[in-house]
């Protein structure tokens, strides 16, 4: 196992350094290096998962004495795979969407170091590798998107990037300092091992977990672009496509996989996955709702993927941990395909704008005939019930006991409304056989759930076998099981009264009341603006620089 | 006299206003060497009189010398000329070597950490001066397109500057946050907002130098053999950090 990891770590740092060193003599052909060593720790990433899922147990590779460990588990096999899979991908589509480009061969160089950074994050057995490994995959993508050396836009952005990068590696670096006074020791394994067995330690008044639980969260934050810290994600298009890919595929994602490798701290938590599902529900609808403003496909994307961010991150608040890693291996999956495939949607857009026409407009001037329309009610009463009775249906199969955790409760309610969702679209769509639509929708949402609901249960059981952790993590997300029931209780009550008022309104023909345009005018004025967040963070970063002059004039420079 | 010698200590490890003789003195040196000797010696002084003082630290020093690296960290961020960036990021850097809890013996080696990519880009920025006149934002220089080894060693030389892993630089601030961090939160914190105030500084420094179409005119780029000088002197740094987290951590 140990030679595998070594390769895993040591290939792609072979590859920067093979493309730098002779980069003039192999020309365009340091791409075909790079990608040969890329498809190599993808085949040792493999191997290393199979190995786990062998049943072969957790080990650690020491590369120095005090540091320098590789955490070799179910998590880090399985990120591994992901992190050299979807590199091998970005490898191989940039070998000639970057050919055209002045510094192809630094590319290669960054995109393999990056790789590398990578691989040791999520496989880090230590604090002060995986502080080493967090902080350079900043700096290194702050390099990517800044490829066109000459575009001063392409660095700005790049440089809000690093900037909000910084914000997060601070915290973990604290937290750090704190597990390290308190243990002893930098291993992870250590670390974890003490906690679970003695009392905990205090900080500033509070149980040292509670204290680090929630620097880790604030780092995961930064990272994967919770609100307040998104503004980087949807402004770094003006970097390379592939770059695009790798960062919104596997780069963004590493919020989640750093609260899935501090698990053991956040079963000792109190409220700091509460606070961690209610930012994560924050973005997924800000960012979902900022997305569905944007005239930019590559932005659209952008705020998408801060959207699925604030979801995964939510995963992690009800405490399905795997269901976040699933997430976002299944994200990265679509995202990159969505990136990747760009260019060609802009094309086709070019050609068909895609606008939906007027209902009358289609029925008078192009005689097709008008959508068919069912009674609200009835359409209504469907939206509601089928999709709820699939999930339930799907989740009792798969595990009868999942009624217990509230987590998983909370993650019906997303797929109760995501399956209503669709059913209305459904029901809004122009076709001239809706049944067969509708049965087809019906069909593939019962296929995602029963695989998501599947697999999402086998990563559980892969990544956490301990069914104490597993059951610990469940019990952290919890609350109280009366406020929990309450909630439940309204936001049933939302939801139908919602979809009810959703149905009525569009028989209606969407008209609606004098303030209630008003109001839609000024939310859309408002998200249109992107709630004037980046606005707001220019301005300040303007008054700090204006500041800092002042200053400098008045100590006469020195 | 330990609070005496912890006082001249705060003359060569700058608290301000102190931290002005320094600063005046780095920017009437206009040779590279002598300037890149001063940034060398300057810390190893304070080191050794803080040293001799053999007192703890006060508090209020602690906080002193916090605030003076957080100005100077908060003053570079409006920089534009390579000079003084390399002048008040030594200022800042050394100012929070009154928070190390290291040995004395360390305590050298971590000055001698901050100092080193400050020479490097000293020596640099000589060379580049020569060439151009002045080492500014203002000039558009466009380094990576116009002298792309100058740009690398340039970009390498701030990564370093800046505490970027695995500079010698970096385990110094790791081990000084996980030193502060239980006892002294707020000491903490603010070593890490000093440490993003570099990345910010640094980083704008980058896109000014090195970033855009650069000037008309060519720029002879550094020498080969010059450039694998400076390549090998920065993974000396990589290499120094590396020994020195074997000691510090």
């Amino acid at each position: 196992m140990d030679r595998w990891a070594l390769l895993m770590v040591g290939l792609p740092l072979a590859g920067a350094l093979l493309g730098l060193l002779l980069a003039d003599i192999l020309g365009r052909r340091v791409a075909q290096l790079s990608i040969a060593l890329s498809l190599g720790t993808f085949v040792a990433s493999v191997a290393l998962l199979s190995r786990m899922l062998g049943g072969e147990p957790a080990a650690t590779l020491a590369l120095a004495d005090d540091w320098g460990l590789l955490l070799l588990d179910p998590l880090s096999s399985l990120m591994a795979v992901v992190v050299s899979g979807i590199s091998l991908i970005v490898h191989l589509f940039a070998r000639r969407y970057m050919a055209e480009e002045a510094g192809y061969a630094r590319f290669f160089v960054l995109l393999d170091l990056m790789t590398a950074a990578l691989l040791v994050m999520v496989s880090a057995g230590d604090l002060i590798t995986l502080l080493v490994a967090w902080h350079l995959v900043g700096v290194l993508l702050y390099f990517l998107l800044g490829q066109d050396v000459r575009s001063p836009t392409a660095y700005r952005y790049a440089f809000w990037t690093l900037l909000t990068y910084r914000i997060g590696d601070l915290p973990l670096a604290l937290a750090a300092g704190l597990l390290f006074h308190a243990y002893g020791t930098w291993s992870l394994p250590e670390i974890f091992a003490a906690m679970a067995a003695g009392p905990q330690a205090q900080v500033l008044g509070m149980p040292l977990p509670e204290v680090v639980g929630g620097l880790i969260a604030l780092s995961a934050f930064a990272r994967s672009a919770q609100f307040l810290l998104h503004t980087w994600l949807p402004y770094t298009m003006g970097g390379p496509t592939p770059v695009s890919a790798l960062m919104h595929a596997g780069i963004v994602n590493a919020g989640g996989f750093l609260i899935n490798r501090f698990a053991p701290v956040f079963v000792q938590t109190g409220d700091v996955l509460h606070w961690v599902f209610l930012m994560g529900l924050v973005t997924a609808v800000i960012g979902s709702v900022l997305m569905l403003a944007q005239h930019d496909v590559k932005k659209a994307l952008g705020y998408s993927t801060m959207g699925q961010m604030g979801f995964m991150i939510m995963e992690c608040g009800v405490g399905a941990f795997s269901l976040a890693i699933y997430h976002l291996i299944a994200h990265g999956v679509f995202k990159g395909t969505l990136f990747l495939g760009a260019g060609g949607v802009i094309g086709q857009a070019r050609r068909d704008d895609g606008v939906p026409k007027d209902e009358l407009y289609t029925f008078v001037v192009e005689r097709r005939p008008a959508r068919q329309r069912r009674p609200w009610l009835l359409m209504a009463v469907i939206t509601l019930a089928v999709p709820g009775v699939i999930l339930v249906m799907t989740h009792y199969l798969v595990e009868q006991g999942f009624f217990h955790r509230q987590g998983a409760v909370v993650l019906l309610f997303f797929g109760w409304i995501t399956g209503a969702q669709l059913i209305f679209t459904t029901y809004r769509m122009r076709t001239e056989n809706l049944a067969r639509l509708f049965t087809l929708m019906l069909v593939s949402f019962t296929v995602v759930v029963v695989g998501y609901t599947l697999i999402s249960h086998a990563f559980d059981l892969f990544l956490y076998p301990d069914p104490a952790l597993r059951e610990g993590i469940h019990a952290a997300a919890g609350i109280a099981p009366v406020w929990f029931d309450a909630l439940v209780g309204l936001v049933t009550a939302v939801i139908v009264l919602g979809w009810l008022f959703t149905y009525y309104a569009e028989q209606q023909g969407g008209r609606g009341r004098d303030w209630l345009a008003g109001l839609r005018r000024r939310f859309y004025g408002a998200i249109s603006q992107e709630l004037l967040v980046n606005d707001l963070y220019g301005w300040v970063s303007r008054r700090m620089q204006a500041g800092a002059e002042r200053l400098n004039l008045w100590l006469r420079w020195s | 006299m330990s609070l005496g010698m912890q006082m001249l200590g705060g003359l060569f490890l700058p608290l301000f206003p102190l931290s002005l003789v320094l600063n005046r003195g780095l920017a009437r040196l206009r040779h590279p060497y002598q300037r890149a000797l001063l940034i060398i010696l300057w810390p190893q002084l304070g080191v050794l009189l803080v040293t001799r003082a053999d007192a703890p630290v006060p508090a209020w020093l602690a906080a002193w010398a916090l605030a003076t690296a957080l100005l100077y960290a908060y003053r570079a961020i409006a920089l534009r000329d390579l000079g003084l960036w390399i002048a008040f990021l030594a200022t800042s850097a050394w100012a929070l070597l009154w928070l190390s809890d290291s040995s004395p013996g360390l305590r050298h080696l971590e000055a001698l950490g901050l100092s080193a990519p400050l020479v490097l880009l000293t020596l640099l920025g000589g060379g580049l001066e020569a060439l151009v006149g002045a080492v500014s934002t203002w000039t558009g220089l466009g380094l990576a397109s116009t002298a792309p080894r100058y740009a690398a060693v340039l970009v390498l030389g701030v990564l370093a500057s800046i505490a970027t892993p695995l500079s010698p630089g970096f385990i110094t601030l790791a081990a000084t946050l996980a030193d502060q961090a239980p006892g002294a939160p707020a000491l903490a914190v603010g070593v890490a907002l000093v440490w993003l105030l570099w990345s910010w500084s640094g980083a704008r420094l980058i896109q000014g130098l090195v970033v855009g179409p650069g000037g008309r005119d060519r720029i002879a780029d550094l020498s080969l053999p010059m450039a694998w000088v400076y390549g090998l002197a920065v993974a000396g740094l990589g290499l120094a950090g590396i020994s020195l987290a074997g000691a510090l951590l």
